[in-house]
């Protein structure tokens, strides 16, 4: 059997690069693309446990936040077509009409 | 607790009609509501009917929270070892519930609603919804699941105000900064998953006491901190609050504040209640001192930034960051005596921060702006608006004999007197409390002395709609009668605090 460890380091890889990504990127596609791999993280971290523990409970937490993960990008896509429509860019810098 | 009128009441017919889902019965109400109201708008095409039926279906959860809390043996239970009705989650229910009433009340006649009434109801009643899951949840799944339906509900919610750029930019802001704390909060549960091989909370707790704090319970522990300190708005992870309240119609400004901001502390009191048990073994002393830096930062920075602020609504969203700073102290100190001036103060800032964004909402209806500027003389202009714009920022910097001193009062002595006797610990946070409400009696006051004593340039009467007094109204009962007789419900809440830390096994 693979090491535990092993999970818990590519999760954490994953979870980093997701955050980088969230934190330096301009464009808000791709933000919503590195929310996805955070989530995944966490996801992966939970199967590992699963298997760990041999119970299900992971596996059965990891339907439900796939399941969120899905409606929250399709409200994120949703939001940021909105923003396109009202102001022509889907730049993260572009947004600035409200600060302090 | 139980009253001789519905003592003589039937009441088999609630356990008839929901069978061995009677604990989560306030919900499926509820939930049934939300999936009913865009129905009900494709048929009448009027979003008022929507609205009222609304406010039926929240007054009936309401009632039937009421009775089961009353009759309380009868009806406290577990379902599917997921959810749980007991003293601590009826009482939340029921303040969840009276932050949606007030909220769709409010919505009735509000002029920045676009046409899209039906969805904006159901989004409010599944918001609801989760909020009464995360209030009744016994599992960090279910915790999860419901602080998620919340959180995209409001997306949506915010961004619902279509054509206006700042609702836009506001909406996917948000968006952005839900999910990082929602992929921190899932790293941070499979953290504790992976330490402790279960999810139920009152299971978790024992394996930690006898594990210790090891490196993975306290990277589990911090990233849940994180991920919920977003949604409470504490700081270093507010950033989003003001921008949000601001972009949002004013009603949504008004749900998040005192709605949503409530859920994060439900769930952070139903994952760590786990360490107010291991309070007295002196383990949890790291977490506490971490969770006393946030809570004075957190109100220190709300305080003193909301001091610059010229627009009210920007205004009071760092108000209501420091208030989440208050409420933080209940985490610090981790007795049972602050987690009732914790719950306590939740109350009364559902009636002081909602009542202040309605009477902002009612004032944009009736056609005046959002900035402070703009309230001048005001006092000539709408007197009894006025006056309970005064109450509700008098009681939110607490002063007596409103509710905002009493919720504040138990909160802050709770810092000093722990369990019975005097501890030392955490007399400074206390002092730091304290001298922070005397910072916010400064911007509230600003806010006061410029309806009451400034002259604006209109003297003109404002017409505000009888909906708003009606509400605004309720919310001056609401901050007078907690205030002067906090007496039953502060017992009702001792009772509710003591059960959810009795009910954790060490």
């Amino acid at each position: 059997m693979i090491q535990i460890e092993l999970f818990l380091l590519l999760s954490a890889i994953l979870f980093v690069v997701g955050l980088y990504g969230v934190l330096t990127t301009n464009r808000g596609i791709i933000v919503l693309m590195s929310i996805e791999i955070m989530l995944n993280a966490g996801n992966i971290n939970m199967i590992a446990f699963a298997a760990y523990w041999g119970s299900a409970l992971g596996q059965v937490f990891v339907i439900f936040s796939l399941a969120i993960a899905a409606a929250e990008v399709a409200v994120g896509i949703a939001l940021l077509l909105n923003v396109y429509k009202v102001k022509k860019t889907t730049k993260i810098d572009d947004m600035t009409i409200l600060r302090w | 607790m139980s009253i001789a009128f519905i003592d003589n009441l039937d009441l088999s017919f609630i356990s008839t009609v929901f069978g061995s889902t009677v604990p989560i019965a306030p919900q499926i109400v509820i939930i049934l509501a939300a999936l009913l109201s865009p129905a009900i708008y494709l048929l009448t095409k009027k979003g008022k009917a929507v609205g009222l039926f609304a406010l039926l279906m929240i007054v009936i959860s309401g009632l039937l929270t009421g009775v089961m809390i009353s009759q309380g043996e009868n009806f406290y239970g577990e379902y599917a070892g997921l959810f749980a009705f007991d003293p601590f989650s009826g009482l939340m229910m029921l303040l969840f519930l009276a932050v949606a009433f007030i909220t769709v009340l409010a919505s009735l006649n509000y002029s920045e609603m676009t046409k899209y009434k039906g969805e904006y109801y159901a989004l409010i009643l599944g918001a609801t919804a989760g909020m009464m899951f995360v209030a009744g949840s016994s599992n960090l799944l279910t915790i999860f699941v419901g602080v998620e339906v919340v959180s995209i509900a409001s997306y949506a919610m915010v961004a619902l105000k279509k054509n206006d750029p700042r609702a836009a930019e506001a909406g996917f802001k948000y968006m952005v900064i839900g999910a990082i704390s929602t992929a921190l909060t899932l790293f941070g549960m499979s953290m504790l998953y992976g330490v402790t091989g279960t999810l139920a909370i009152n299971e978790i707790g024992p394996v930690i006491n006898g594990l210790g704090f090891t490196m993975p319970v306290v990277i589990g522990l911090v990233t849940i901190i994180a991920g919920y300190g977003f949604k409470i708005a504490a700081v270093p992870f507010h950033m989003w609050a003001p921008d949000v309240y601001e972009g949002a119609a004013t009603p949504v400004s008004g749900f998040l504040a005192t709605g949503s901001k409530k859920m994060g502390f439900v769930a952070l009191f139903k994952i760590f209640i786990v360490l107010f048990i291991l309070a007295s073994t002196n383990l949890a002393e790291s977490m506490q001192w971490t969770f006393a830096v946030i809570a004075a930062v957190t109100m220190t920075v709300g305080n003193l930034v909301a001091i610059s602020q010229t627009n009210i609504k920007r205004m009071l969203a760092y108000s209501s960051i420091a208030q989440a700073g208050y409420i933080l102290i209940a985490l610090a100190v981790m007795s049972q005596y602050a987690m009732q001036g914790a719950m306590f103060h939740m109350f009364t800032h559902v009636f002081m921060k909602g009542g202040a964004f309605i009477i902002v909402a009612a004032l944009i209806t009736a056609g005046l702006g959002e900035r402070i500027e703009d309230y001048k003389g005001l006092a000539k202009r709408a007197p009894f608006m006025a006056f309970a714009m005064l109450l509700f920022l008098f009681s939110l910097a607490g002063i007596p004999p409103l509710a905002g001193f009493t919720s504040k009062f138990v909160l802050f002595s709770s810092a000093i007197y722990v369990d019975g006797a005097v501890v030392t610990d955490w007399v400074w946070l206390a002092l730091v409390a304290i001298l922070n409400s005397a910072i916010s009696l400064y911007y509230y006051a600003r806010v006061v002395k410029a309806m009451y004593i400034e002259t604006g340039e209109s003297q003109e009467k404002v017409k505000v709609k009888g909906v708003y007094t009606f509400t605004v109204l309720l919310c001056v009962i609401g901050v007078i009668v907690l205030g002067v007789y906090p007496g039953p419900l502060l017992d009702l809440i001792g009772q509710a605090a003591g059960d959810l830390i009795g009910k954790i096994p060490l």
